[in-house]
């Protein structure tokens, strides 16, 4: 594991006169190598007791856990006996990167190899290496691609979600009274449990003979409201349920970003005889953008792992118009237990989301050079 | 904004028209905000009411308390909740009471560890330039985002198997490990911009008066980077206080959470909705006056990190 | 089914069978019977005192009961237990259930009941509850991973393949067949059900079948009557008995009016539901696809082939379809639990297939308003039947054909054999899921909201239903509804056979999309089958028709 590299690139410059003594180097080393034997052995021995190699071993690989957080204490130890004051800049992130990478290597590589083989948790032979054929089995596969589709459609949504955020927060960024009761009152759905909210709000709100909101629809003119009938209001509906959570996320980034603005430069744009409206294209809209892409990012982020309402509202109906794909794997592998094809296709929505939000980032951060480039000149 | 423009004229018809033109801005600024309000509010008003409702009220779709209809314990009374039930042993209560503990238990411990690692790995990023292996700090933050965007079907079956031959299964500690490694992402990615905002010269003016990187760490960013830290526990403790899939397949008896119970209060007998709306009320009741109570920190926390 | 079972099931003689049985197991009742009197017990309907007791918590008429009542009845009931087991026995012993945490059902239910055999017993339950979504995929993956972490479990027959096939049930003691009084089920919950190999491993808790729930006043609604002979339909205005009748007066109900209320028709539920909506298709198909002839209707035992894409099938699925427009707004988004209690039991439609749920609830839950015009029957029956073998609609002398859909097979109560190694254990694990299935507990959780049905014989008394509030009239024609079902010489009976809830599952898939593009019935049957075998091959077709083979009994 290679260290920092160049000080150049560092924000804090520190200027320490850094002395190890080999001593210290030595103990540093020594520690790291007797911690990393003791997990090498325990690991070895647990494995060959498992593959029944040998005839003992530990009821269960909890030893091994224990020994690679020794191990994994021990490297945090090393990195300052041996590199002192570089080392404790390491420690910093040492700590997160070991414990997100000891959680999820092991499920990803196993992930992997599942998502290469035959496996319905009901047939008596388990998992079977197939090779491709649940790639191709997922080429085919209607299901897979119409929720594809759907997702096209719901991380479309963001942008409407976004523009009410926006005013959302312009309005309690205004000068209004009960500032606070507004902003507890528009924070508060973001609280609520999406479990909670399919319950409370989609089945019971939406319910057509008796949910205020069907009432509320009748007393508007509609004469059979129906929420989940025809596949566009389906969609709708459930968008709807998922923005109403999810707004006050990005209304709260964005109202903080707001009252970060430099007041100034307001007050600058208004003495130049600025309208309110350009001046907000003008000065706040950019100043605002960075906020805006981060608050968008992770929302499209949430957006794309939509399934909680889904299941338990439409369980993708009608006829797959409101399918997310989390929630079509989901019944993949939940209902039909078959964890090879369903894992394989996570897998690959997961590769589809890492292209599509690395390409979102990579637009995102030139469109804003370009912005600013542009309001500069 | 414009109210102190208004001051600057006196008078003149300019300023009545101006006036006139406040006036209907005002009333449309409190037209949109009180709309919103009862949008986010309705909701969370149907619960509480529905939850002392009989079948008859719901049917009728019935809104106001004591005029609509008579509000009952009906639906507090399944959960052993109610005044009649609250000294008798009940089992509903029991099962209650230790999921709600649970919940509280994994979601605070959770939120906790991860402010932790989160905010020690954000002020790292910030401040110096890494590189483990081909990675720079760019990648390492993208990596560790990207474990935002790991749908969680995917792990789900290496992780049941994982905690199997870990013993960690149906224990808290398992819980608690999967929901720091769940909310980590969003707490760096809040906690960086938090760090970003605190100009370098503090702790470089710490560094200057003896103390080490991680003395001014400690003593001089953090009490700066508080509120932030508040702001990113309390959706790291939404976000747990919430999670379904896996507490539904990693826990049974010991460790088991409040949403896998709210979630099964459906099955083949139909909604009784009064049960189901107490059940819900009670399992968003402790956020929602989390959110009351911890508001201001989550802007303020979120402003300090997004003025950069 | 064979036809002399049925025979000697004659209503006549189940009175006789209860004579017998009442004299021979006289110490299962006296053990019931708080008086001690059992002996003198010598008909079945001589009522117990407690049973009666029981009966009456907390009543009808006076909303669903709560956890005090079930921990009353639980206490009432542990006579059975005391006669097997002395106090403080199981002191020290940990056992852990896993059961549905269905709302104010299923686990909640045997948390109280169970609670006053724990304080007698010494043992300490720990509780596993599973939403019913989640209960196959956990069960499955905890069989594919080895992490069974439960003792008992609450079980459906369907999943006996999963787990019976794969040896992982612990046999049922002797004693406890005896205090449970395992020869008072009906018929169709006899062996094969709850066996396998020859060996006994399920407590019945629960008799499943679907029955035809109509609405007294539509049919006896002057106004419609009058309507119907004037559009010049055929036949009096009276409860449709076959299908075809079904669907004729599904079309006339579709705007009209019965008082201020628009009417509706059959009910059909649109949406999935973790593969128990498919058993509502199954329902409209048993008619037409279950031959008196054949015992197969789902599967050809033989090859596994699918037959969900044969004319009998399609025909059902075309039904639906026929009447898509006749249902309620929002149709699409109604499940099974939406028709049955959101729709008939709050006062929309006027028939619908359903478990038994609904007459038990009818009268009793807090959410129905249709309590005194409800009927029941068994299910509709078709004029003419497919012939598989033939390949010809075949149209019987005896009438329609009638074929009740024995859907799921009722709840059981399973212990696993991770206790056998531990004797302790192994009694206690038995000794509850006795208790929860036992003789006396079971006439309550017919009589009241808890999500199972009558299936013992002893359940058909009438008198005990009225002596605890029942209408005479009401809860004769509802437990003949029942009754008739299970005894039913052409019930059709589900495989048992591993992964049986994928095969539901995907078919739900596909029936949303047909519904939703109201497109061809063929085709989309097509798909299914074509789906279906895919499963099968994946499981591995020789193991699955093995198995197939076992659940019958051969």
């Amino acid at each position: 594991m290679a260290g920092p590299g160049q000080s150049e690139g560092d924000q804090l410059h520190t200027v320490v006169s850094d002395y190890m003594s080999p001593r210290r180097i030595l103990a540093g080393r020594a520690l790291l190598w007797f911690a990393a034997a003791v997990l090498f052995v325990t690991a070895v021995i647990q494995a060959l007791y498992t593959w029944d190699r040998i005839a003992f071993g530990f009821e269960n690989w909890r030893p091994v856990l224990y020994a690679f957080i020794f191990w994994g204490t021990a490297l945090c130890v090393a990195q300052v006996l041996v590199r002192g004051e570089q080392g404790k800049r390491v420690l910093f992130v040492l700590p997160a990167v070991l414990f997100v990478v000891s959680m999820v290597v092991f499920p990803i590589l196993f992930g992997l190899y599942i998502s290469f083989t035959d496996w319905n948790l009901a047939s008596p032979t388990g998992p079977k290496f197939n090779g491709l054929d649940n790639f191709r089995q997922m080429s085919g596969d209607p299901f897979y691609w119409n929720a594809l589709k759907n997702m096209v459609y719901y991380v479309l949504a963001v942008s409407v979600e976004y523009a009410i955020a926006f005013g959302l927060a312009l309005l309690l960024n205004a000068q209004v009274r009960a500032r606070k009761f507004f902003r507890v009152a528009f924070l508060l759905p973001l609280m609520l449990s999406p479990v909670a909210v399919s319950w409370m709000v989609g089945k019971s709100m939406l319910e057509v003979r008796f949910g205020p909101l069907a009432n509320l629809a009748r007393f508007l003119g509609w004469e059979n409201p129906s929420f989940f009938s025809s596949p566009e209001i389906a969609r709708l509906s459930i968008m709807v349920m998922d923005a109403w959570t999810f707004i006050p996320f990005m209304m709260v980034m964005i109202l903080a970003g707001l009252q970060a603005l430099p007041k100034e430069v307001l007050e600058a744009a208004k003495i130049d005889g600025a309208k309110p409206w350009q001046g907000f294209w003008q000065v706040t809209f950019p100043l605002m953008l960075p906020v805006s892409i981060t608050a968008i990012v992770i929302r499209i982020i949430f957006k794309l792992k939509l399934a909680d309402i889904i299941i338990n509202v439409t369980s993708g109906g009608p006829g797959g118009a409101t399918d997310s794909v989390t929630s079509f794997i989901f019944r993949e592998y939940r209902d039909r237990s078959n964890v090879g094809y369903g894992t394989l296709l996570a897998m690959i929505y997961l590769v589809l989301i890492i292209i599509f939000v690395t390409s979102l980032l990579k637009v995102a951060s030139r469109w804003t050079r370009q912005f600013n480039q542009e309001g500069a000149g | 904004m414009s109210e102190q423009t208004a001051q600057i004229f006196v008078d003149t018809d300019v300023d009545i028209r101006f006036r006139a033109k406040w006036y209907t801005g005002r009333v449309l600024i409190y037209g949109a905000l009180i709309s919103w309000a009862i949008v986010s509010l309705f909701p969370i008003y149907w619960t509480v009411t529905t939850s002392f409702k009989l079948a008859p009220d719901v049917m009728q779709g019935s809104l106001i308390p004591w005029v609509d209809f008579q509000p009952r314990w009906r639906g507090w009374r399944s959960l052993g909740l109610s005044p009649a039930t609250i000294f008798e042993t009940s089992t509903v209560r029991d099962e209650f009471l230790k999921r709600f503990m649970n919940s509280v238990i994994i979601s605070l411990s959770a939120s906790t560890l991860a402010v932790m690692l989160g905010s020690l790995a954000a002020y790292g990023l910030s401040r110096f330039s890494y590189r483990f292996g081909f990675m720079k700090n760019k990648d390492i933050s993208f990596f560790f985002l990207s474990q935002l965007i790991l749908p969680p079907v995917a792990l789900a079956l290496p992780f049941l198997v994982l905690y199997k031959e870990l013993d960690l299964l149906d224990s808290r500690i398992g819980i608690i490990l999967l929901y720091t490694l769940m909310v980590l992402p969003l707490v760096i990615w809040i906690m960086r911009d938090q760090f970003r905002a605190i100009p370098v010269e503090l702790e470089e003016a710490a560094l200057v008066d003896g103390l080490s990187i991680w003395g001014a760490f400690v003593q001089i960013v953090m009490p700066i980077a508080l509120p932030g830290m508040v702001a990113a526990f309390i959706i790291a403790l939404v976000l747990s206080w919430n999670e379904y899939f896996f507490a539904a397949l990693l826990t049974s008896t010991d460790a088991k959470t409040l949403p896998v119970m709210v979630a099964s209060q459906t099955g083949s007998q139909g909604i009784n909705w009064w049960s189901m709306a107490a059940l819900s009320g009670a399992a968003i009741a402790p956020l929602v006056i989390i959110g009351i109570v911890l508001e201001r920190y989550i802007i303020k926390g979120m402003a300090a990190g997004a003025g950069k | 089914m064979k036809l002399d079972v049925y025979e000697r099931l004659m209503a006549a003689q189940i009175n006789r069978r209860n004579m017998l049985k009442g004299a021979a197991s006289a110490g299962a009742i006296a053990a019931g019977a708080s008086t001690g009197l059992g002996g003198l017990m010598g008909s079945a309907f001589a009522q117990s005192s407690l049973r009666a007791e029981m009966l009456n918590i907390p009543g009808v008429g006076v909303g669903s009961p709560t956890d005090s009542d079930w921990q009353k009845v639980g206490a009432l009931t542990l006579e059975a237990t005391k006669k097997n087991v002395a106090e403080g026995e199981f002191a020290d012993v940990e056992l852990t259930f896993l059961g549905l945490n269905n709302q104010n059902l299923h686990n909640f239910l045997f948390r109280g009941f169970l609670k006053p055999w724990e304080a007698y017993t010494g043992a300490k339950i720990n509780w596993i509850d599973l939403a019913q979504a989640d209960y196959n995929a956990r069960l499955q993956q905890s069989i594919a991973t080895s992490t069974v972490d439960f003792d008992i479990i609450e079980m459906g027959a369907p999943f006996e393949g999963d787990v019976l096939g794969k040896g992982l049930a612990s046999e049922m003691p002797e004693w406890v067949r005896e205090q449970i009084d395992m020869d008072d089920y009906v018929d169709y919950l006899k062996a094969p059900v709850g066996t396998w190999g020859g060996k006994t491993y399920r407590v019945s808790i629960d008799g499943d079948c679907h029955n035809f729930n109509y609405r007294t006043d539509y049919f006896a609604d002057a106004d419609l009557a009058a309507a119907w002979a004037a559009e010049g339909n055929e036949g009096p205005w009276e409860v449709p008995n076959t299908w075809q009748k079904v669907q004729a007066v599904t079309k006339f109900l579709k705007g009209k009016k019965i008082g201020r209320f628009d009417t509706n028709g059959y009910l059909d539920p649109l949406k999935g539901w973790g593969g128990f909506g498919f058993y509502f298709l199954g329902s409209r198909a048993t008619a037409y696809a279950k031959h008196p002839d054949d015992a197969d209707w789902l599967f050809d035992a033989e090859t596994m082939k699918p037959r969900v894409n044969n004319p009998a099938w399609v025909r059902a699925i075309q039904d639906v379809l026929d009447v898509l427009d006749a249902q309620p707004a929002d149709q699409l988004n109604a499940d099974p639990g939406t028709t049955g209690f959101q729709q008939f039991l709050a006062g929309t439609g006027s028939m619908l297939s359903w478990w038994g749920d609904i007459g038990s609830n009818a009268k009793t839950s807090d959410s129905s308003v249709v309590g005194d015009d409800v009927a029941f029957s068994i299910l509709p029956g078709s004029d003419d039947v497919y012939n598989a073998k033939t390949g010809q609609w075949d149209t019987l002398a005896s009438g329609p054909n009638y074929a009740p859909n024995m859907a799921y097979i009722g709840w059981g109560i399973y212990v696993m054999a991770r206790v056998d190694s531990d004797a302790k254990k192994q009694k206690a694990a038995w000794s509850a899921a006795a208790h929860v299935g036992g003789k006396d507990i079971s006439l309550w959780t017919a009589a009241y909201p808890s999500g199972f049905q009558p299936y013992r014989t002893s359940h058909f008394n009438i008198p005990e239903w009225v002596g605890s509030g029942y209408d005479e009239g009401f809860i004769s024609n509802y437990l003949a509804s029942q009754l008739d079902s299970y005894n039913h010489p052409n019930a059709a009976i589900e495989p048992r056979i591993p992964g049986i809830f994928q095969y539901y599952s995907v078919a739900e898939d596909e029936l949303a999309k047909i519904y939703a593009a109201r497109s061809d019935a063929q085709e989309g049957a097509d798909r299914i089958a074509a789906a279906w075998d895919k499963i099968t091959d994946q499981i591995g077709r020789e193991s699955q028709i093995e198995l197939y083979k076992a659940s019958l009994g051969n």
